[in-house]
């Protein structure tokens, strides 16, 4: 893999076996086997994806719904894995499918915390040394010592977020989360990303054009498990708001 | 194999983290807390022991039957609480699998690890009543954690065969229900093995093949009395090779588990 290139995608292809009928439990297996009867539909969700990410791109990931998106995040953070072809990653890689993964209501904030890191595979040393960036973030200082369950829910969401942001990994994978709580921390996050823009490299899933145009430096657009476009944030925002056109 | 990244550090953590998760919420809001989890075998046993010591007069004729029979009964719920906790570990945790990638084994050996803990306490629980019940330390009972080990490697395989299957049919979380029901009853826990030997010696025989059996007879054995029954001594007189069957079924039943829990885990995320 050339030097700077940070994840390399190359024919990509998944598919999903979908149960049809109630294909659960034990017995509607058995008897689905005795009938002869399949139990499932095949679904093509990624149909040959191939790119390359440098380090350094805030790449947006762009399409409708159903489209494919979530899944090729999800190949990315090798949560599944590929069907047909590869993904190369180079260097340390930071999933953020959903915030707050982990979270448990009935342990505290800073046990969350600690938690959500192990999660990521980071040790409870590394984790010290983020912890106070974290929370300050978050602004939550007073409060870590308090059960998740006491938060409101736009506190734990940016407690998540703010481990997310700064979790020290090379790459950094977000699906539909960039901008959380009130309109002040709201403002605070879009700052952070506006500033980490050519320094971390981001795969970012939305369907937010204002945010790929403001902070991605590459969008790619997914259409039926297909790249249609590739390029520059403009283009493929118009070209993402053109889908409904036609 | 399920354990080669074991010394991963980041696996270390995890592990850990997720035990101690476990641990502080399991009793959570009770107000005894932990001491539910000495209470539970001793409460099991105190019922046990009025039924079957007191009432059907069972035991009669073993030396220290009370701190025997605690034995059965705690090591029994080691093992059931191991291979309940571990079989729907990673049903439980299906959220964590769903969004993150991390070694599998780990969220299982987690759900395992807290009734290693509560074993271990049990054990001195045990150790305690044993002296106040008469029985003379021995130099054998350093060898126990061995057996102990023996018995947690055939839960852990369990956990892990049986917990593969139930990301996809969740029917084995019932289908375990009952074979506990049965295996408590096939293993000579509240009954002396001498009471079935006395009838039918063939059917002792079988008996002492289960590894759990054989795990519990060797400890009481190495603990209390050497009185005890064991397949070690009453197995296989002719052919030594029938002593051996206990230990194969559990090295075939981890391998089996761990090979098979490993192919599986790879389509959890999508299956779950």
């Amino acid at each position: 893999m050339e030097n700077n290139i940070v994840i390399s995608v190359k024919n990509l292809h998944k598919s999903f076996k979908l149960p049809t009928e109630r294909a659960w439990g034990l017995k509607q297996a058995i008897f689905n086997r005795l009938k002869g009867i399949k139990g499932y539909k095949e679904q093509k969700v990624l149909n040959g994806i191939n790119f390359d990410i440098r380090r350094g791109e805030f790449v947006g990931i762009v399409g409708r719904n159903g489209s494919g998106k979530s899944t090729l995040l999800k190949t990315l953070a090798k949560i599944y894995f590929p069907e047909k072809g590869s993904v190369e990653i180079n260097g340390n890689l930071i999933p953020f499918i959903e915030l707050g993964v982990g979270f448990n209501p009935d342990l505290s904030g800073r046990e969350n915390v600690y938690l959500n890191g192990a999660l990521l595979g980071f040790s409870n040393k590394e984790m010290d040394a983020m912890y106070d960036e974290i929370v300050d973030f978050a602004e939550l200082r007073e409060f870590m010592d308090q059960k998740l369950k006491n938060y409101s829910s736009g506190m734990q969401v940016r407690l998540a977020f703010s481990i997310a942001i700064r979790a020290k990994g090379d790459i950094l994978l977000l699906d539909e989360v960039l901008a959380v709580g009130d309109a002040a921390f709201q403002q605070k996050c879009s700052n952070y990303f506006a500033s980490i823009k050519n320094h971390q490299t981001v795969v970012l899933v939305t369907h937010n054009m204002e945010s790929v145009k403001k902070f991605c430096s590459r969008a790619i657009l997914i259409e039926k498990g297909r790249i249609k476009l590739d390029g520059e944030p403009q283009k493929i925002a118009e070209a993402y708001n053109n889908l409904w056109k036609q | 194999m399920a354990i080669p990244n074991f010394l991963y550090k980041g696996n270390r953590v995890l592990l850990k983290e997720l035990t101690k998760t476990d641990f502080k919420l399991r009793y959570q809001g009770s107000v005894l807390g932990y001491l539910w989890a000495l209470l539970r075998p001793l409460m099991m046993f105190a019922i046990l022991y009025i039924v079957f010591g007191k009432l059907l007069r069972f035991g009669s004729d073993i030396p220290h039957y009370p701190v025997y029979l605690l034995t059965g009964t705690t090591l029994w719920s080691f093992f059931t609480e191991c291979t309940n906790q571990g079989i729907q570990a990673i049903v439980v945790r299906g959220e964590l699998i769903r969004k993150i990638c991390f070694p599998k084994y780990i969220i299982v050996v987690s759900a395992t690890l807290t009734a290693i803990i509560n074993l271990l306490i049990n054990l001195v629980v045990i150790i305690v009543f044993a002296l106040i019940n008469g029985v003379t330390p021995s130099w054998t009972w350093l060898i126990v954690p061995f057996v102990v080990c023996e018995l947690y490697a055939l839960s852990l395989g369990i956990s892990f065969l049986l917990g593969a299957i139930n990301v996809k049919y969740r029917d084995i979380t019932s289908i375990w229900d009952v074979c506990i029901q049965a295996l408590f009853y096939a293993v000579p826990i509240i009954y002396p093995i001498t009471m079935i030997a006395s009838t039918n010696l063939t059917a002792a025989k079988i008996i002492l093949l289960n590894p759990i059996a054989q795990c519990i007879q060797d400890i009481r054995y190495l603990l209390i009395t050497s009185e005890t029954v064991t397949t070690w001594n009453f197995v296989g007189t002719e052919n030594p090779v029938w002593k051996f069957i206990p230990l194969i079924i559990v090295i075939i039943i981890l391998t089996w588990g761990s090979w098979y829990f490993r192919k599986k885990s790879k389509k959890f995320a999508e299956e779950i």
